[in-house]
């Protein structure tokens, strides 16, 4: 039920009103056709794999979830409770597309799925992340992906 | 998010961005985002719903191959109709809502509402093969009774260690909602999550007892306290008095 129209319209206003960087350049890479790409998806759920340590705040860094990962050994540690959850627990696709990108890659419209994919929480402050962000693109190019699919909750 | 993107994309990989508030996003200028009109929480849209899912995560994906930015900005126009009500969907049987609400009746109505979630809670386990409970790193039930204690006014000592009691707080009680979240939606009614949730919080004995831990944290003089009962107990969309 949470739509942004749900809010409170004090927090629907800071939400969308919410300062984003200034950023001075307009960064913009190509790459081949959709068809030869490889693909990563990065969260910014709070994922945690069970077990693991959950986000305890806003936290910069990021974790790690390898492929093999199965529905349930994933969590959501968001600090934000104003989304819906409900809709993860019955069906992590909803929040985590893994076997949707399987499939799209079985099919041909991909070139092929990342062997890992990471999560951030996403109520962090963006200049804390920089850093973790920037060493994250080395870890996927290692992997050779030359595509992300960017998950917000 | 649309940060993230412009850093990633800084250092040579293209991104592409599912965006759930507009605003935000024309604010942001990521390289590339396909705005959806879905609830917060639901990015790609409806569960168990793998078509409508790809047809949104495709979208996304064939924003790669146009040339036209930096930057683009779409809108995917569908629906999620999985936001519909579903009629045919029952609650779950809970004693009624009304009752001794002290915090000591709320911490007993709660402890005894748990274990009758049970047989739906593994129905739910035995139709989908997972649950989200688990960030407290107890069981339901330790997690239902640290919870309990609270209510109680009490201060109990975190069970975990590395967890202070305000942290165990926050996840226990993060752990006590998907467990009767997932219990309610067991069987094969396709209810909305303004359907589970309005039952959640205005019916079962687990919502009372969580407005009323707010209330009480609210009053308490430990910030941390404080700072966990304004944000990480009740949602936003249903804070009310208790009266």
């Amino acid at each position: 039920m949470t739509r942004l129209t749900d809010l409170p319209p004090a927090q629907a206003k800071r939400l969308a009103e919410l300062e984003c960087p200034d950023f001075k350049t307009r960064p913009w890479v190509t790459g081949p056709a959709l068809s030869r790409r490889r693909v990563a998806i990065v969260s910014s759920a709070g994922l945690v794999l069970r077990g693991e340590d959950p986000f305890r705040g806003r936290d910069p860094d990021y974790r790690v979830i390898p492929s093999e990962t199965k529905p349930d050994e994933l969590l959501i540690s968001h600090i934000s409770i104003n989304f819906d959850r409900t809709g993860f627990q019955e069906d992590w696709n909803v929040v985590f597309p893994l076997d949707r990108l399987n499939e799209l890659a079985s099919e041909g419209s991909i070139g092929s799925v990342a062997a890992t994919h990471y999560s951030f929480m996403g109520a962090t402050d963006p200049a804390p992340m920089e850093p973790h962000a920037r060493q994250l693109a080395g870890r996927l190019k290692s992997d050779q992906v030359d595509a992300v699919v960017l998950s917000p909750v | 998010m649309g940060a993230l993107g412009h850093y990633l994309e800084e250092e040579g990989i293209a991104t592409v961005g599912i965006s759930l508030i507009r605003p935000q996003t024309e604010n942001t200028k990521p390289p590339r985002a396909l705005w959806v009109p879905f609830e917060l929480g639901r990015p790609f849209g409806p569960p168990s719903d793998p078509v409508f899912q790809k047809r949104v995560l495709l979208g996304a994906l064939r924003l790669l191959e146009r040339d036209s930015g930096p930057v683009i900005i779409e809108d995917f126009t569908e629906d999620d109709p999985r936001a519909q009500r579903d009629p045919a969907w029952q609650p779950p049987a809970v004693p009624a809502g009304a009752g001794d609400n002290s915090g000591d009746g709320l911490a007993k109505r709660l402890g005894a509402e748990i274990p009758r979630l049970q047989d739906a809670h593994r129905r739910w386990v035995a139709q989908n093969g997972r649950t989200t409970v688990g960030l407290s790193g107890l069981a339901v039930s330790e997690a239902g009774h640290y919870v309990a204690e609270w209510v109680r006014g009490k201060s109990p000592p975190s069970p975990r260690e590395g967890y202070s009691p305000p942290l165990l707080l926050r996840f226990a009680v993060d752990d006590v909602k998907a467990y009767y979240l997932e219990a309610a939606a067991a069987g094969t009614a396709r209810p909305s999550s303004r359907q589970l949730g309005d039952w959640f919080w205005n019916e079962s004995a687990a919502g009372s007892a969580l407005y009323a831990l707010r209330d009480a944290c609210l009053a308490s003089d430990d910030e941390r306290l404080k700072l966990i009962a304004g944000n990480f107990i009740v949602p936003a969309a249903r804070v009310r008095s208790t009266g």
